[in-house]
């Protein structure tokens, strides 16, 4: 049973594992790189071991480096993260080789799902039903995939194969427009995984994006925790999450959640992972994929269940049994995650960079914030834009809107912008409160400039406060010059005053 | 000292008598105005009322973040509004227009050359930060006259990329 944790991750993520493991007991083990000697995980790690360089390549996806440092340090269990190493079953696999536990699945399973066109085939094999594409086709060039577009239809997706996160991802309507797109679609996820293989898949419209959660232990145990609804997205990046989905009536949650069990069984499946679907409007669900790791999303269904996802992670990778049965799984109240991306949403969401001058944090009931900056920590480009997550509970959905709502007015960030006033947007949009949205609402029926009855808009208070600010620099720049005056002698001031009044 | 704040085409005029007292359109108001936890977040008290709101200071305005709605203000005094409005107004199609590095990045395409003739809303550039390839389109019609920068170049936030006519 291991004792000593290496996180081999940055960020909130890392912050959050080495909490849980801090309560758990273990000791923990750090990595950056150059540009993270200040980060919080570091700070709070019982060891830390410097990496290399700032970008991902030379840092956070050097596998050799982590695995040298899990030995030097003595660590004897690695905890992935999301992202960087998190679903590379050669990682997993060298994990194993060098006798250290990985907390996650085993490497095969991950081959298994992280191959799309295995992963669709194994489930179809179960009998879980997928959306039609040619996943699970190999690598087809691109003259082969323009003659089968038609027969999937438009409009399609062409996604990355080794993808997700949205990169490498891209919507064609028509046929004309699509040798272009292939070609940015391959080149994106040529620089972001290494692999320009593209497929097609039918675009589901009026989609919702629903994932279940799920847990496997060693003894064969596999549970649900309920779904995730996550179909607020933006260029096909989640921004905010909800649990439960307030289109999942008990009866649909229970058959995605059995058939999420079955596509998990399928390949052996063990710790913690989320089977993604796509459900239609009349309530039929496709698989889509699986993530083989924990998610960015996944305190929203802490909060509806009460349990500790990242504590059961580590108690299965121990080897012991599941702390929970499936009859111990209830949901209650309603759950929010907001992310707080450094992005501007009054400018195109550009992503936003510099030092975090000052931040005040929500707190107060039902209130939780996963973060990793702090004030004076520099927000880089390198890495992901995410600086924190934004989790409230209520008693119902509407509880937790409002609360939602009072923690955005809380939560100040000076230093960088933030698409904060982009969430407080949807907390007051009529479409939100009523849970009537689909994946593509936020880009084609949502606007940061709807003002929606019952906001409040005071243009008064905005001119009183731009106006006294601008005094106040005019002021500050009226003493400057007087200082400067000093300078010269106030006799030949005087002088030239007389002078010019002559 | 007099100030006309504009907002969205709306007038406000605003009189500044002392530390704690303005007249707004006439109405005499008693105000405490200070930054609190550091700039640009300011709180306001006017006549009891409590406000809280980022400014920020843009190109020629200001900013306003209030409870998740963004006001752009425009304060001139008097003299400012009086030069402005001989000047006539305008941001000209004409001149040259140069596109900027919004963010630091890495530019990863130019799908443009020098000397090509573009349309409004043409991606002139793509530049990746944050994993993200951002496109950057022009803002109107013209013809590429320089390209300042190549694919694979690192560019600071600001450096100006390329220049249309």
């Amino acid at each position: 049973m291991f004792k000593k944790v290496l996180i081999a991750n940055r960020g909130e993520i890392a912050v959050r594992i080495l909490r849980a493991c801090r309560e758990t007991g273990l000791e923990t083990v750090a990595v950056y790189s150059e540009a993270d000697r200040q980060a919080l995980h570091v700070r709070y790690a019982d060891e830390a071991y410097l990496l290399g360089p700032a970008p991902s390549r030379d840092s956070y996806l050097r596998a050799d480096k982590i695995l040298e440092i899990a030995k030097k340090s003595g660590a004897d269990a690695i905890h992935p993260g999301y992202g960087f190493l998190a679903e590379r079953e050669d990682f997993a696999q060298a994990c194993a080789d060098e006798g250290l536990t990985f907390i996650g699945p085993k490497p095969s399973a991950i081959a298994a799902m992280g191959d799309k066109m295995t992963a669709r085939n194994t489930v179809i094999a179960a009998g879980v039903p997928v959306v039609p594409g040619t996943e699970g086709e190999g690598s087809l060039s691109d003259s082969e995939l323009l003659a089968i577009a038609p027969q999937i239809g438009f409009p399609l997706l062409i996604k990355a194969t080794a993808g997700g996160g949205g990169k490498g991802m891209r919507e064609v309507k028509s046929l004309e427009e699509m040798p272009l797109l292939l070609q940015s679609a391959r080149r994106e996820a040529e620089s972001a995984f290494g692999d320009g293989n593209v497929y097609l898949e039918k675009l589901v419209l009026g989609a919702r994006h629903i994932e279940i959660q799920i847990l496997a232990d060693t003894h064969g145990n596999v549970i649900y925790l309920g779904e995730r609804e996550c179909s607020l997205q933006r260029r096909h990046q989640k921004l905010l999450e909800e649990a439960p989905s307030p289109f999942v009536d008990e009866e649909l949650r229970q058959k995605m959640g059995e058939v999420a069990v079955k596509a998990a069984q399928a390949v052996d499946y063990v710790n913690a992972g989320t089977i993604e679907f796509l459900v239609d409007k009349d309530k039929n669900f496709f698989f889509l994929e699986m993530n083989t790791r924990l998610q960015v999303e996944h305190p929203v269904t802490e909060m509806a269940t009460g349990i500790d996802i990242v504590k059961e992670q580590l108690r299965i990778a121990r080897g012991r049994q599941l702390s929970y049965s499936q009859a111990d799984v209830q949901l209650k109240g309603a759950a929010i995650e907001c992310r707080i991306n450094a992005e501007d949403p009054y400018n195109g969401f550009l992503p936003s960079t510099g030092r975090i001058a000052h931040s005040l944090l929500p707190t107060g009931p039902g209130i939780r914030v996963d973060t990793g900056v702090y004030p004076g920590f520099e927000i880089t480009p390198y890495y992901d834009p995410m600086i924190a997550k934004l989790i409230v509970w209520g008693e119902t959905r509407a509880q937790a809107i409002l609360r939602m709502r009072r923690a955005l007015e809380e939560y100040k960030i000076v230093g960088v912008r933030t698409n904060i006033p982009f969430h407080q947007t949807m907390m007051d949009s009529h479409r939100f409160m009523g849970g009537q949205y689909d994946t593509r609402f936020v880009e084609e029926r949502f606007s940061m400039q709807d003002s929606e009855e019952g906001r409040e808009v005071r243009p008064d208070i905005a001119a009183i406060l731009a106006t006294l600010v601008a005094h106040q620099r005019t002021q500050r720049s009226a003493q400057i010059v007087r200082r400067g005056e000093r300078d010269t002698s106030n006799w030949k001031w005087v002088g030239r005053w007389e002078r010019m009044h002559r | 000292m007099k100030y006309i704040a504009t907002i969205e085409g709306k007038e406000f005029t605003i009189e500044i008598l002392d530390e704690n007292h303005i007249i707004v359109d006439g109405q005499a108001l008693e105000v405490d105005f200070v930054s609190v936890s550091g700039q640009p977040v300011y709180s306001l008290i006017v006549n009891g009322k409590s406000y809280e709101a980022y400014v920020y200071p843009a190109e020629d305005e200001w900013e306003v973040l209030r409870r998740g709605r963004m006001y752009p203000v425009r304060v001139e005094d008097e003299r400012e509004k009086r030069l402005r409005a001989a000047a006539g107004s305008g941001v000209a199609e004409t001149g040259e227009y140069h596109l900027k590095a919004p963010m630091p990045g890495l530019v990863v395409a130019i799908p443009v050359e020098e000397g090509q003739a573009i349309a409004k809303g043409d991606v002139l550039l793509i530049l990746e930060s944050m994993k993200m390839q951002n496109e950057l389109k022009s803002p109107r019609d013209g013809t590429i006259s320089r390209i300042r920068v190549k694919p694979g170049d690192s560019v600071e936030q600001r450096a100006t990329l390329l220049s249309v006519v």
